[in-house]
């Protein structure tokens, strides 16, 4: 973030957001597998069972020629543990080739663009994350076009990032609503309707426990946030920190449906909730879009909360400024803190059981909303008794 | 424009939580369930008239086929009932063995109850650990009769050999295991917060309102009744086994689950009364060819897994086969207090409620 401010054309600006993109898309369409296949392993792990090891059944073609590869790591005896790997591939290979089904009375055009909404919110949020703050690297002057310009860790550095990743994060439940609506089937009726009063019910808590870092730093730019947030707070307002991530981390398991929250597709009680009637790529889609939003909201809170790029989270890290590895950001950090909390996310779901739908709304209302307030006020105190924060 | 209309959905007969082909016809205000249908014979085979046409010998594969997770105790009943009806007495080491391994179906039916009840409501890891334990029992059972789920265990008069070498120990190593895998289970589940919201004062159903309705098992004892027919009418060996019938008095299903979990560390204890004072002898009392009954008639009630399991023979003079087999099968009868304890209830309730009634379509549509 301190890099000397770059002049770009419109297309070195176009060329650069665009490979930018590109690699943020693929680092998220590395990371879900990779979670999805940790799903099984982590799972398997705390329910004494071995989790995925193989592609059932696939014998011929891309998947069997990995079954078999892998089935001949069984025999090795540390990777005989990693070979269910080409179910990676298996799981999306299968999503692709199946059949997509629109029921006849199903409203054709927003059962079509519901699960595609979805996903594209969840995506586009990352355009405002960032991974590291400054630039990651130089082109070289050779490159044409872009020679000599810095490939940054975000792709975006604006100076609302936070405000555009919760808007953004917002969007996705209108394709879940909307799905659910257009499949005019009863049981995603139903799940469409949790989802609709729970994802916007927990959207106030959520927000409002980002709202304390944002009240301490005075910012919204995400560079300036997380650095403000890794070196400059006071010594009394980690407790704040601390609770807020508590707080926020609670409403990422609801806004993301997942364990002990997901009941807009408790499958013991409403079959599949609002992806009943989906099918092929298009169930896919809602899938992924699930994990992606546990991405984001890892990514979220270890920025904001765990430090990021920097070390030592809350404020501690202005003590190892200095120290010569450690002190420097590394995107590495950050990656490493989001796979912790994606740990946690399963972690959880292996653990406990699903709260009730009246339940869950009354843990947002009555609980973490009031909460939250009482946390602004107290970062609002600290702000006013710590005049030397930063001011943006 | 806008108007208010209930809606009624149909839960099952394919659905991931009615344990099998249980329907319900709900009608729904928003999520709070205002009436509740069951519907059931999805699974009808038509045992009972299957059973007058085989002989007394033959009857018994097709009790396994009721209550598929509890087929043991299945067998004991039609077993016992079938001696009653011709006054055959058992040799008493049969009798420890058929309670031992009765009691081993117990854990059984309790373990797949709290697998399901415990995936039901979310918590599913509870489910791969009950079943890690029902395999060591399912093992038990195959190395006694050679097959895991429809054992068809006993033979009328006895059993039709002794323990096999090295069951003895099975069950003992199984014993030795067990507390800590219960404390497992209640490590996760008992004081769960989440658990207790979801099961502490759902589904109630008052001690009246059950002894009318003809509710028993664990789902009666929840409610405060002790009556447990291995007590009141003890049959096999029971009435020398020291053990105790756990109560509580909620009513929810919270206390059913507390009442089950208890009653499984029960069964542990009466199977190891059983394995230490197993006595000697024979297995097997001496039984003509053929078994040709009199104009009599026997119920035989026995304390299953669910709840009261009750065999209704009528003889007819010379035949060898029953003229009248009527089965009091516990899930059947425990179903028709659904409605009443899940009206006025939220969807998620229904689950719950389904799940701590522990209910299995195979015996309820016979």
């Amino acid at each position: 973030m301190n890099a000397a401010p770059v002049t770009m054309t419109l297309l070195q600006t176009c060329v650069m957001a665009v490979l930018q993109a590109i690699c943020v898309v693929l680092f998220v369409f590395i990371i879900v597998p990779l979670t999805i296949y940790a799903e099984r392993k982590v799972l398997g792990f705390a329910q004494d069972r071995l989790g995925a090891t193989r592609i059932a059944g696939h014998r011929v073609g891309l998947t069997g020629w990995l079954n078999r590869g892998m089935w001949r790591m069984g025999k090795v005896p540390f990777l005989s543990y990693w070979r269910g790997l080409p179910m990676l591939v298996g799981d999306i290979a299968k999503l692709f080739l199946k059949e997509d089904i629109v029921p006849t009375k199903a409203d054709r055009a927003i059962f079509l663009v519901a699960p595609a909404l979805s996903l594209i919110a969840s995506v586009v949020v990352f355009a405002a994350v960032s991974f590291y703050p400054g630039a990651l690297f130089t082109f070289p002057k050779i490159v044409p076009i872009i020679g000599g310009l810095p490939f940054n860790g975000c792709i975006t550095d604006m100076n609302v990032g936070l405000l555009f990743i919760l808007g953004i994060a917002s969007v996705g439940v209108y394709g879940i609503v909307l799905g659910a609506w257009a499949s005019n089937s009863k049981y995603p009726l139903l799940g469409g309707l949790r989802s609709g009063a729970q994802i916007v019910s927990y959207e106030v808590p959520l927000t409002l426990s980002l709202l304390a870092p944002v009240v301490l730093t005075g910012t919204l730019n995400f560079n300036k946030m997380t650095l403000a947030l890794a070196t400059e707070m006071p010594l009394y307002a980690v407790p704040i920190l601390f609770v807020s991530f508590f707080v926020y981390f609670t409403c990422g398991f609801a806004e993301t449906n997942r364990m002990p929250f997901d009941m807009p597709e408790a499958e013991n009680e409403l079959v599949a909730g609002f992806h009943t009637e989906y099918s092929g790529m298009r169930f896919g889609f809602f899938y992924l879009a699930e994990y992606i939003n546990m991405v984001v909201v890892t990514a979220i809170a270890s920025a904001f909360f765990l430090g990021g790029p920097y070390l030592a989270p809350f404020g501690l890290h202005r003590y190892i400024m200095h120290v010569p590895f450690l002190g420097a950001p590394n995107g590495l950090w950050f990656v490493a803190k989001m796979i912790l909390l994606l740990f946690t996310f399963i972690w959880v779901r292996g653990t406990i059981p699903r709260y009730r739908y009246d339940q869950v709304m009354a843990v947002a209302w009555k609980y973490l909303i009031p909460f939250t307030l009482i946390l602004v006020l107290l970062a609002a105190m600290v702000r006013y008794a710590a005049p030397a924060l930063p001011v943006a | 424009m806008f108007k208010n209309e209930e809606m009624e959905i149909n839960m099952g007969p394919q659905h991931p939580s009615t344990h099998g082909v249980l329907r319900l016809k709900l009608r729904l205000d928003g999520e709070v369930v205002t009436k509740c249908t069951p519907c059931i014979g999805y699974l009808h085979r038509g045992v009972e008239k299957i059973c007058e046409n085989k002989t007394f010998f033959q009857g018994q594969v097709w009790t396994d086929r009721m209550d598929y997770t509890s087929a043991v105790a299945n067998n004991l009943g039609w077993a016992e009932a079938i001696e009653k009806l011709f006054g055959i007495t058992v040799p008493r080491r049969a009798l420890y063995i058929r309670t031992m391994l009765n009691e081993f179906n117990r854990l059984a039916s309790h373990l797949i109850w709290l697998a399901t009840h415990g995936l039901d409501i979310g918590a599913m890891t509870v489910f791969i650990y009950t079943f890690r334990e029902r395999e060591a029992i399912l093992d038990i059972f195959e190395a006694f009769c050679g097959s895991r789920l429809t054992t068809t265990a006993f033979r009328i008069g006895g059993l039709r050999e002794d323990l096999p070498p090295g069951m003895e120990k099975m069950v003992r190593n199984f014993l030795a295991t067990f507390p800590d895998c219960m404390n497992e289970y209640e490590t996760l589940l008992s004081e769960n917060r989440i658990w207790k919201k979801r099961t502490v004062g759902v589904g109630i159903l008052k001690a009246e309102d059950a002894i009318a309705m003809g509710v028993t098992g664990p789902v009666l004892r929840a409610a405060g009744v002790s009556y447990d027919i291995r007590k009141a009418f003890p049959y096999a060996a029971y009435s020398e086994m020291d053990f105790e019938v756990p109560t509580r008095t909620e009513a929810d299903t919270y206390a059913r689950y507390l009442v089950r979990l208890e009653e499984m560390r029960q069964s542990a204890r009466i199977i190891q009364q059983c394995i230490d004072g197993l006595p000697e002898g024979p297995v097997m009392a001496k039984l003509p060819k053929v078994l040709r009954s009199e104009v009599n008639e026997v119920y035989h009630a026995t304390e299953a897994p669910k709840g009261e399991l009750g065999y209704y023979l009528v003889g007819e003079k010379g035949s060898v086969n029953p003229y009248r087999f009527h089965v009091r099968a516990p899930g059947f009868i425990n179903l028709q207090a659904l409605p009443k304890m899940i009206e006025g209830g939220l969807v998620a309730d229904v689950i719950a409620t389904i799940g701590t009634l522990d209910v299995v379509l195979g015996e309820i549509d016979r």
